[in-house]
């Protein structure tokens, strides 16, 4: 057995070596051809550039960036995703190329700001370009277009001014008539935020309880599904962003068009404290390699060229007072807006979770 | 293929330690990292949200995880081991024809096919609107329909893409059944099917039944898109909602204990049982004939799955990359698509050599040369699978994140990277997940060979290298490019880790699908979804030739 064992251990030495080369040798070929062919599919590093780290989708940004190339120069990488991009920025720490967070909901913008992941930034421009409610105290974040959540009622179905207030779908005569995407989404918790911020949380539990009494079906898909039932008539009321609306205004497939055609949108709380309103934003990373870039980049979202983009683009409202929104935005520019700080929708944002988990929203 | 998943190895007499067992022990440490750094995140402070978790949401969310678990698995059993028994033991016209066809829905990813069904079965959709015509109805009051956006819907729709991995490992199974035990079943009058081929298939059956659930537990875009509140949900919803990562952690090992206690079941209720599976059949096993009547079961039998699987997903994705065709944009796609699909294949290629290469390391050190730790860590290393796609790609970057710390210190220049922001921290998190199917093909692979062949080798004066060499790597040379396909094709598919994970202006065909498919725009998404299908279409029908030489 002794005897054995010596005989076998050298030679499979021996053996092995070789072996382990051949295939090391490959491993390491076949990842330097991997490594090698990824870069040259994206283009080659420019002398200026600017890292974007995006939670809004590429077709979205694309004119902003390609818009700021042209009128600067400077290159633009963008890495979009929505969920987890403040957990990649922790990661990564100093060594992140990130230099500009693009996000929508102020509840996301809070989440960097909380994990220290944004540095202040002094820009007369964009003090001058955004007021002062629409960014942080702190400097570290600004608001950079607005979207109003509103409800949308059908149009053959719902009198004209049947439903005012927010309030006024936890109303038991909705019972059945309601559709929303599920509570736990972002938009539905800010602004069941903003419902906790106006009426407290006793109150806005009560609200919740009413309003997902009155639901028609189970909540399920995503803004524009809920415009969808409604002109399927699986439902008289929805609660969606109102550039939903606009973009399947003008979409290119006609069901879609249909689909706008049979809503109204109705901007609620115009007697009283307003609509809720949210924001999209950005900040400039804490460890940003090329802060001046990012910004000349931020500053540039809110020059009135970029401004205007957004309603074109997603029918979004500027954030610069100066601009005002064209084409068929025009039409629905003046309504009240919630004049709540925009920093309470975060602070409330996880009792609003509490409140959509208990009342299975 | 994954068969033997949980099987018992070979028995090996302890062995001292040296430099292949060191190696892959290493190695596996690597693999686990990223599982080890979320369970680490899940030992911080929750702040408390358990008691309100319990209180509000969280039996929803077991409960729902549970029937999702049980609705899957039996579904796709039905569909899978159903169909492998009437294509391995019945002959019928079109059988060649559905025994590659039966594959086909591997190559559809699970969160594609619920925006197809969606779109097929709702109020709008084709179904409906068919049957409004036919019975003259108007409105949604006037007649029920299941709700496809539900937990039947979502059992249904993952069901019909995930039993391709019952059906490949029960196929077989079922063929390597000696022919002289269906014989005796005959001779004593007892069901060939329950008294033979079940039992005999049951290990390889689990084998596919927990890839199968570890993909439904993890699943994120179907139960999003369907609203179905399971633990993965949740998950999110702590995490994105409530800023609590911690809390967010330990639903993600919640949702671990619960595919390890499956497993660990199984294994208990097997422990006593002992099946030889490496004895061939020396007469070929050879096909029943059957009546017309038989005939039309077993087809219908195989068509069934396909259809859910295949057919009504690509008819829809098909019906609007047509409508682009009209419009002569489909071009102009192509162009923009091209790079994507590039990349998306570079990736899937590269992901599938690097696993079958570490995972063959690591099984053959396991089988030959390891003792109780190296297997034990072996199998753990192939659990990243049953943790969901983001999670585990948070736990990915906490890892890398250390080591490119590690790595920036040692060069004195922090703002270098080694794996962040790279393909590479992509190659390691797709190790990580799918490290399980490679794993799972190599030692059924391994399983087959007998037990002495090594020894045989040895015996024969030829060292350890060179038996792997000249002896054991040719013969698993088919489990090898198995687990390769397998992973190309989930690579190919892969959503969450990528898109959160990819370096700048990086797309593949899942990324590039999703941004539109997320925002309800099908028209945009049918396109780069049918590339997916279309680049796993090739692997899937090699797979198959494979898996006939098998038999």
């Amino acid at each position: 057995m002794m005897i054995l064992r010596q005989v076998e251990s050298r030679p499979h030495l021996s053996a092995i070596k070789p072996r382990l080369h051949r295939i090391l040798s490959r491993v390491v070929a076949i990842s330097m051809i991997m490594f090698a062919a990824v870069p040259v599919l994206s283009a080659p590093a420019a002398a200026q550039e600017v890292n974007i780290y995006s939670h809004r989708q590429q077709f979205l940004l694309q004119p902003f960036v390609d818009a700021f190339t042209a009128e600067t120069g400077i290159k633009t990488n963008v890495v979009y995703a929505s969920k987890g991009l403040a957990q990649r920025l922790l990661a990564e720490g100093q060594a992140s190329p990130a230099d500009v967070i693009l996000t929508v909901d102020i509840a996301r913008l809070s989440e960097y700001a909380d994990l220290d992941l944004l540095m202040p930034v002094s820009s007369p421009v964009l003090e001058a370009n955004i007021p002062p409610s629409l960014r942080a105290t702190d400097r570290r974040w600004f608001a950079l277009s607005k979207r109003a959540r509103v409800v949308a009622t059908s149009r053959d179905r719902v009198a004209e001014g049947a439903i005012s207030s927010i309030e006024d779908l936890a109303d038991p005569k909705w019972a059945g008539r309601i559709c929303s995407r599920p509570g736990s989404h972002v938009y539905n918790r800010s602004l069941m935020a903003s419902v906790i911020a106006a009426n407290g949380m006793a109150k806005a539990t009560r609200w919740a309880e009413g309003l997902v009494a009155n639901f028609a079906r189970r909540p399920q898909g995503n803004d524009r599904a809920q415009a969808k039932a409604i002109f399927q008539g699986q439902c008289d009321v929805a609660i969606m962003n109102h550039y939903y609306y606009g973009k399947m205004l003008v979409s290119d497939e006609a069901v879609q068009r249909d689909w706008a055609g049979a809503i109204r949108l109705v901007f609620t709380n115009q007697d009283g404290r307003g609509n809720h309103v949210n924001i999209s934003g950005g900040g400039v990373a804490k460890f940003s390699p090329n802060r001046q870039e990012a910004i000349q980049f931020l500053e540039f979202l809110t020059t009135p060229k970029a401004q205007q983009l957004y309603g074109e683009v997603n029918f979004e409202y500027p954030v610069n007072p100066a601009v005002s929104p064209g084409g068929m935005l025009q039409d629905w520019v003046d309504f009240k807006s919630d004049s709540l700080p925009i920093e309470r929708l975060s602070e409330l944002a996880p009792d609003a979770q509490k409140i959509i988990d208990r009342t299975g929203w | 293929m994954v068969a033997a998943f949980l099987s018992q190895w070979v028995r090996v007499p302890a062995r001292r330690v040296d430099g292949w067992s060191v190696g892959v022990v290493a190695l596996c440490l690597f693999i686990l990292g990223p599982v080890v750094a979320l369970t680490l995140t899940a030992f911080g402070d929750s702040g408390g949200l358990w008691s309100h978790l319990v209180e509000t949401v969280l039996f929803r969310y077991v409960t729902n995880t549970l029937m999702l678990m049980v609705g899957v698995g039996v579904l796709s059993c039905l569909f899978g081991v159903a169909s492998a028994w009437v294509v391995t033991r019945y002959e019928f016209s079109g059988r060649m024809f559905f025994e590659w066809m039966l594959l086909l829905p591997a190559a559809i990813p699970a969160y594609i096919i619920a925006y197809t069904y969606t779109d097929f079965f709702e109020y709008a959709g084709p179904v409906q609107v068919a049957l409004r015509d036919l019975f003259g109805w108007q409105r949604p009051a006037d007649y029920w329909f299941p709700e496809i956006r539900s937990l039947g819907g979502a059992m249904l729709v993952m069901a019909s893409v995930l039993y391709p991995y019952i059906y490949m490992v029960t196929r077989i199974a079922f063929r390597l059944t000696p022919a002289s035990l269906f014989e005796i079943a005959l001779v004593h009058r007892k069901s060939q099917f329950w008294s033979v081929g079940l039992p005999l298939a049951r290990p390889a059956i689990t084998a596919g039944l927990a890839l199968v659930l570890m993909e439904a537990v993890s699943d994120f875009g179907t139960v999003e898109y369907f609203a179905v509140e399971t633990l993965t949900l949740g998950i999110f919803n702590v995490w994105l909602g409530m800023n609590n990562i911690v809390a967010a952690a330990q639903m993600s090992l919640l949702g671990f204990v619960f595919i390890l206690s499956l497993l660990g079941l199984e294994l208990y209720a097997r422990s006593h049982q002992r099946f030889s599976a490496t004895s061939r059949s020396l007469a070929p096993l050879r096909l029943l004939h059957l009546n017309w009547r038989g005939q039309l079961a077993c087809q219908l039998t195989c068509l069934l799955p396909l259809i859910l699987g295949f057919i009504i997903p690509v008819a829809v994705l098909l019906k609007y990359a047509l409508s682009d065709l009209m419009r002569g944009e489909i071009i102009a796609q192509l162009q923009v698509l091209l790079p994507t699909m590039i990349s998306s294949l570079l990736m899937a290629a590269g992901a599938a050599i690097l696993i079958v290469v570490i995972s063959s390391l690591i099984v053959l050190a396991a089988a030959y040369r390891g003792g109780r730790l190296v297997r034990n860590l072996a199998l753990a290393a192939s659990t990243g699978y049953a943790v969901p796609g983001t999670m585990l790609a948070i736990g990915v970057l906490i890892f890398a994140g250390v080591i490119d710390r590690i790595y920036g210190a040692l060069i004195s220049d922090p703002r270098q990277t080694l794996l962040l922001g790279g393909v590479g921290v992509l190659l390691v998190a797709y190790l990580v997940r799918f490290q399980a199917v490679g794993y799972g093909a190599m030692v059924s692979g391994i399983r087959r060979l007998p037990d002495n062949m090594m020894n045989a080798s040895r015996v024969l004066g030829q060292g350890f290298g060179e038996s792997l060499r000249r002896v054991i790597l040719p013969l698993l040379r088919g489990s090898m490019l198995a687990g390769g396909l397998l992973v190309f094709v989930d690579v190919m598919k892969e959503l969450p880790i990528t898109l959160l994970l990819r370096p700048f202006d990086f797309e593949t065909l899942a990324t590039h699908t999703y941004q539109f498919a997320k925002d309800e725009m099908l028209e945009a998404a049918a396109l780069p979804a049918l590339m997916i299908v279309l680049a796993g279409l090739l692997p899937v029908v090699l797979m198959n030739q494979m898996l006939r030489r098998a038999g």
